[in-house]
């Protein structure tokens, strides 16, 4: 456990060792937490109800997903395929060390860090604008969301190991992932909570693993869900945890088959 | 001659990068479409968001819309042409800015239409098919589509500015990534017109960084609610930031040291 612990470590001296680049990408965060903040708040006046979230539940919603993200989308999985690219991954698998163990470890050090900073950042705004926060004080819902979230760690850490092993068949490793942030930001419901969207629409979203990542958790918290719509969600994440899990390894395996490890 | 020279450069630069985009045609394509998903998906939330509010800010769904394929092709624009900056870093973290130096050539030219995306055209055509239509379905004016046209001028100059901004800070601290994607970030907020935002944020959005300059202020001239006062303001901003950055940019220089030996 010690060699992953230092991994966690390591990751921190990583990340500061380009110390202004962090604090833009911290700064970004805030300014994309703003946006959508005023956005919802002069959408929603006090005391008015849209889409069933009066101004209070749609502000925590999205200071929500701000603090989400840095917990559960802050990955360095991103970085697989090029390790794959560039032939680096050579040096990992000689080493004594389980390669997914090894992301999930620099995973752990990376989300760390952004939640530290998202706290902090979170803090001051909380001073500044003073929103009109829920602040959820039922021990069983914030269990399950605590529950929720670690499978949303989960389950974005497999998505995001499967589309770098795009780059044991393919040198084109941004392109997909492109796609995949954007599909990220408008299914797991960074814009905004996907329950608004019509019934029919909605029921097929929940089957994807997308609302599982921000929405569902946020939904939990906010104590919006019955127990049988909790446990369903519950389910449905585990089943796409497993059946990512296994395409994992079989692409894994598949894809060191593949490997030629040139550029070292 | 000069200019022309420029074209021919610009052109020959926009050819070469267009042949390296398409070496890897999936790339490009999913690329092209994950930028078009973008456009789509905003456009759905606008459409569920006004079903339930009909007018937002006062706007109508077609005003809205109009601000929204404004902000788009104010996105768009600089994004074809300017492309260059995001790959700036590199040139001046492993030496290759040398090499620019010593052809020619303007390095500023070079840093901002060296690599402009010919693929960000198809995202140009559908803006402007949006705003058009748009523009069709609200009451408009000539004052107002020549206002809007000179508005459009000014805006494409504070982007100007800002790109010219993050490639003297490039220079200065090679940091270039995170801050050429703020200035996006920040642009976003004008996806919508900037009157929906609560003072002192609209008063800061409109002046200070100032995206309503660039996106807000257009189509609200169309629509004949902008002041005289208020555009001749929004034109001494835009060349006041052109003039400032042309200034950092020269004081970057001087102070660029390479690391190439």
């Amino acid at each position: 456990m010690r060699k992953y612990f230092l991994i966690i470590v390591n990751m921190w001296d990583e990340i500061f060792t380009y110390r202004l680049s962090f604090a833009m990408w911290r700064l970004r965060n805030v300014f994309q937490l703003l946006t959508i903040y005023f956005l919802w708040a002069s959408l929603i006046p006090k005391q008015s109800v849209l889409f069933g979230y009066s101004q209070s539940l749609m502000l925590t919603y999205v200071i929500g997903t701000s603090f989400l993200s840095a917990v559960i989308l802050s990955t360095r999985t991103y970085e697989i395929g090029d390790n794959i690219n560039s032939g680096n991954l050579s040096a990992l698998l000689l080493k004594p060390i389980n390669y997914f163990g090894y992301w999930f470890a620099k995973d752990i050090g990376d989300k760390l860090v952004n939640i530290s900073f998202s706290l902090v950042e979170l803090f001051l705004l909380f001073f500044l604008l003073r929103p009109p926060l829920f602040l959820q004080t039922d021990i069983v819902p914030l269990l399950f969301f605590i529950i929720t979230i670690c499978l949303g760690i989960l389950l974005y850490f497999c998505i995001g190991s499967l589309l770098g092993m795009i780059g044991f068949w393919s040198p084109e490793v941004w392109a997909p992932r492109f796609i995949f942030f954007i599909l990220i930001g408008f299914f797991a419901g960074i814009l905004f909570p996907l329950d608004i969207f019509p019934k029919p629409i909605f029921n097929i979203l929940q089957l994807l693993p997308f609302p599982y990542l921000l929405f569902f958790p946020l939904k939990v918290y906010l104590g919006q869900l019955s127990m049988p719509e909790i446990l369903k969600g519950i389910s449905i994440s585990v089943i796409w945890i497993f059946s990512l899990t296994y395409i994992m390894v079989l692409v894994w395996r598949k894809g060191l088959r593949m490997y030629t490890a040139y550029g070292n | 001659m000069e200019i022309k020279k420029y074209i021919k450069l610009w052109w020959f630069f926009a050819r070469m990068t267009t042949k390296v985009a398409f070496q890897s045609r999936f790339g490009a394509i999913v690329f092209l479409i994950g930028k078009l998903l973008r456009f789509v998906f905003f456009l759905i939330f606008l459409i569920l968001l006004l079903t339930k509010t009909n007018v937002i800010a006062g706007y109508s769904f077609w005003q809205v819309i109009f601000f929204f394929a404004t902000f788009n092709l104010l996105d768009t624009i600089p994004q074809l042409l300017w492309r260059e900056v995001y790959r700036f870093r590199t040139y001046v973290a492993r030496g290759f800015f040398d090499y620019i130096l010593i052809k020619p050539v303007s390095p500023l030219f070079r840093s901002l239409f060296g690599g402009s995306d010919i693929l960000d055209f198809s995202i140009l055509l559908i803006s402007v098919i949006f705003l058009v239509y748009a523009a069709g379905k609200i009451d408009i004016t000539v004052f107002g589509v020549i206002g809007y046209l000179l508005l459009l001028v000014n805006a494409l100059l504070i982007s100007l500015s800002f790109h010219i901004f993050v490639l003297a800070m490039g220079i200065l601290t090679t940091e270039v990534d995170n801050a050429i994607m703020l200035y996006r970030d920040l642009t976003q907020m004008g996806r919508l017109p900037v009157d929906i935002y609560l003072e002192p944020i609209r008063g800061f959005l409109t002046f200070v960084i100032p995206v309503g300059i660039m996106m807000t202020f257009p189509p609200k001239v169309m629509m004949g609610l902008l002041s005289g006062t208020m555009l001749i303001i929004a034109f001494l901003i835009g060349i006041s930031l052109f003039l400032f950055s042309l200034f950092f940019w020269n004081y970057a220089m001087r102070r660029y040291a390479s690391v190439s030996s």
